[in-house]
């Protein structure tokens, strides 16, 4: 376990362990409803209607980060489900279905009222049928309707022309989802929705990114990195998962406040800094000391992954005279700005250059096919903008056919031969 | 070639738009040959054969006469195709691929869903109306949907000389079922009414009867192994063969909302609702001696219902067999000596059920 080098990460691991004793006692004892979210899912609308919710990834990657992943995945394996079927999405539902081949993370989970998943990879739909039999709970499904027009620079539309970005009729479909989705929110919290308390929510989410984009901005024009991507990580995951809410946006300015005092000090996460490197991809849940790795041998530091560059490009929507459509306009393209042509590898190439990137390690994911496309374009084009790429065969929460020392052995390589010499 | 056509992605793209439109349809299936121009683009073990096929084909120049490329949102790797096949005439001057299209007909069970696949089957009728300068009317489909009712109901009495006691192989009927898709309909209906006829004539085949599933197969290449061992497969999961026909598409004020509605609930794929696939296969169940579950390395989908069907199948002692090679290609002398074992399996409680 690498140390923490800011008290805000120590304070987003205390706080998400809290949360989740919390929900505990909230649905055990007070018997109340709480959902489980597919990430790509609104959480506001659960926020806004009372409803807590917990994110399938980020139950996965506590499940991984825990070393608990190789029992469930050994069960699923025992079970007869084939091993190139995604891991990632599916650990949660093993941690519930092989309950007992496990140690699930802080007592596990209990029963949700409903699941809710966008479809976006085709596994979704049966996955999260399998989990809601599993646990005799409700599902409701967002369906996710294929983009035909692709605006490529869709970062500089999303804040103020997100009209724009979504095509009217896959907006007013999104939109048109998410109001049966309240209907059924209303239903199971007994209350009716406040979407004056949806758009004060969406302009507090606002707020939390544009703290975000503030710390990104540090991030990429401080002399040396101040913050490692693994801590840039845990402080803004804590948050998304209950973005706009007092806490997220107390947290979000604690962090932008330390990440700047290192910054005015000249405090790097990693002093002599020589190599600044980029994670594309979801994260290594299983081994994140990997990102550290790098520091004491080549003073190379991993300065920039998704997790918090995609949160101000991603989420903000100025303009919320009708909070829902706001809301569907970043649904809708979730996925494909992050992983598909034309839109992640523009994307991406762009955050390399403003972060000053000199490698790229791409995630080649071996079990998560819908997060694997799109990676042939996005390397391409950063060997194309002059970036070395890496990439690394991996998948994100089942590290028993990875190999840390081999990995570790072909990033030095890497960064001998192609970053640093 | 010189009548106009379209290249679409899977039979979900209703072939009497096309036609109502002057097109002829045509439909990328995979093959076992390689394909080293999309191996350059396409990640591994992603995109099925007849989608590498599709896009060989593409970068290659030979579909540079297609009016359009239809894409069907058939599975996730059909819709990142798409995007791919769009990136390339994006970034590369002077290239030969058509104009490609998404046709977004969703799947899922919800009156949201509904509308908006009459919504995207509109938006398909005018783009293939203008690929083609002739617009379809009402009285076009309504024309169309009548013709292809009267070709699916010959391909169904084809699938009919399956069931109960097979008078046909998988192997050579399968082909005679695909052909319906690509196939003028009058013309379909005079092949495959002569073919029931001759069929019709023969005696029931011997052999333990086979349901082919898991993720559906576009060609007979898994027939051609399972009837090597003894058995017969009488059915399987999938657009082009058994379920090539599926039910009339109902005929009235709105042809455009009835093709929507039929080809969203009619052709399995890989984003066709669980409870659809397991009533499918359910029905089957009481007419097969053994399963073949052919899973490859692409499914992402369908290996989701294996545990759940391997219990149904232990719970009624249908012995199966797990495929996990390529359909295209003929299974390793391994999976060949486990087709063996099903199929003594399955004879021996034949034997057993006859007395």
């Amino acid at each position: 376990m690498v140390d923490k080098q800011l008290d805000s990460t120590r304070a987003a691991s205390a706080f998400q362990k809290q949360w989740f004793a919390e929900l505990r006692r909230r649905v055990f004892d007070d018997r109340q409803p709480y959902a489980l979210l597919q990430a790509d899912v609104p959480f506001e609308l659960f926020d806004v209607a009372g409803i807590p919710a917990v994110s399938n990834q980020w139950w996965a990657s506590m499940i991984a980060a825990k070393r608990q992943a190789p029992q469930y995945l050994d069960a699923m394996d025992a079970d007869g489900l084939p091993g190139g079927l995604c891991r990632y999405c599916s650990l949660g539902y093993a941690s519930t279905r092989y309950a007992t081949a496990g140690e699930p993370p802080w007592g596990g989970l209990p029963t949700p009222r409903l699941l809710c998943a966008r479809l976006t990879c085709d596994c979704i739909h049966r996955v999260f049928s399998l989990w809601a039999d599993a646990f005799g709970a409700e599902l409701f499904e967002i369906d996710h309707s294929g983009a035909g027009d692709l605006p490529v620079r869709w970062w500089e539309l999303g804040r103020h022309r997100w009209r724009e970005l979504v095509e009217p009729h896959r907006l007013a479909f999104v939109a048109s989802t998410l109001e049966a989705l309240v209907d059924r929110l209303e239903t199971i919290s007994g209350r009716d929705f406040d979407r004056d308390a949806l758009r004060h929510r969406l302009e507090r989410v606002n707020a939390q990114e544009e703290l975000f984009d503030s710390v990104r901005q540090l991030i990429a024009t401080a002399p040396e990195c101040p913050v490692r991507m693994t801590e840039q990580v845990t402080n803004v995951m804590a948050t998304q998962w209950v973005r706009g809410s007092d806490w997220a946006l107390s947290h979000a300015r604690a962090f932008r406040d330390e990440v700047k005092r290192r910054v005015d000090a000249g405090i790097a996460a990693c002093p002599g800094e020589r190599a600044r490197l980029m994670w594309v991809g979801a994260g290594l849940w299983h081994d994140t000391s990997f990102y550290t790795a790098f520091e004491p041998s080549h003073r190379a530091v991993f300065v920039w992954s998704m997790y918090l560059a995609f949160g101000p490009d991603g989420y903000i929507r100025y303009g919320l005279d009708d909070p829902m459509a706001a809301l569907a306009s970043r649904t809708a393209g979730f996925n494909e700005y992050l992983h598909n042509p034309p839109w992640a590898a523009e994307w991406i190439v762009h955050q390399a250059r403003t972060h000053r990137i000199d490698g790229a390690l791409v995630l080649r994911p071996r079990s998560m096919k819908p997060a694997a496309t799109g990676r042939l374009f996005i390397e391409r084009a950063l060997e194309k903008a002059g970036i070395p790429v890496l990439p690394i065969d991996a998948d994100v929460v089942d590290g028993r056919q990875w190999d840390p020392e081999a990995a570790r052995g072909a990033v030095r390589s890497f960064l001998d031969a192609q970053v640093l010499q | 070639m010189d009548e106009p056509y379209i290249v679409a992605s899977w039979p979900c793209v209703p072939v009497e738009i096309v036609r109502a439109a002057g097109l002829r349809p045509t439909f990328a299936q995979g093959l076992g040959d390689p394909t080293p121009i999309a191996d350059s683009c396409l990640e591994p073990n992603i995109f099925p054969s007849r989608l590498r096929h599709l896009v060989e084909a593409a970068r290659a120049g030979l579909l540079r006469g297609a009016s359009r490329i239809v894409i069907a949102r058939t599975s996730d790797a059909d819709y990142k195709c798409f995007l791919y096949l769009r990136e390339f005439v994006r970034t590369e001057a002077g290239s030969a691929i058509p104009p490609v299209v998404l046709f977004d007909l969703l799947q899922s069970h919800s009156e949201d869903v509904r509308a908006y696949d009459v919504a995207r089957t509109y938006a398909l009728v005018e783009e293939l109306g203008s690929a083609s300068g002739r617009m379809p009317s009402d009285d076009d489909l309504r024309h169309e949907i009548a013709r292809t009712n009267r070709a699916r109901a010959a391909a169904r009495r084809l699938t009919e000389l399956r069931r109960i006691a097979p008078r046909v192989a998988g192997t050579e009927v399968f082909p005679l079922l695909a052909a319906f898709w690509e196939m003028e309909p009058d013309q379909y209906v005079t092949l495959a009414d002569e073919a029931a006829r001759e069929i019709a004539a023969r005696s029931p085949l011997t052999g333990p009867r086979v349901l082919l599933t898991g993720a559906p197969v576009d060609d007979s290449a898994l027939h051609q192994a399972i009837e090597s061992a003894g058995a017969v497969v009488v059915a399987e999961v999938g657009p082009w063969g058994s379920g090539a026909p599926g039910e009339d598409v109902r005929c009235d004020d709105d042809p455009v909302a009835a093709l929507a509605d039929k080809y969203r609930t009619d052709v399995i794929g890989p984003r066709t609702p669980v409870d659809a696939v397991r009533r499918w296969t359910g029905r089957l169940l009481d007419e097969v001696d053994a399963v073949v579950v052919s899973l490859p390395l692409d499914d992402a989908v369908f290996g989701w219902d294996y545990p759940v069907l391997r219990e149904v199948l232990v719970a009624r002692r249908i012995p199966h067999v797990c495929l996990r090679g390529s359909p295209h290609e003929s299974p390793p002398p391994a999976d060949h000596a486990r087709l063996d074992a099903m199929v003594a399996a399955a004879s021996q409680l034949q034997e057993t059920s006859r007395g």
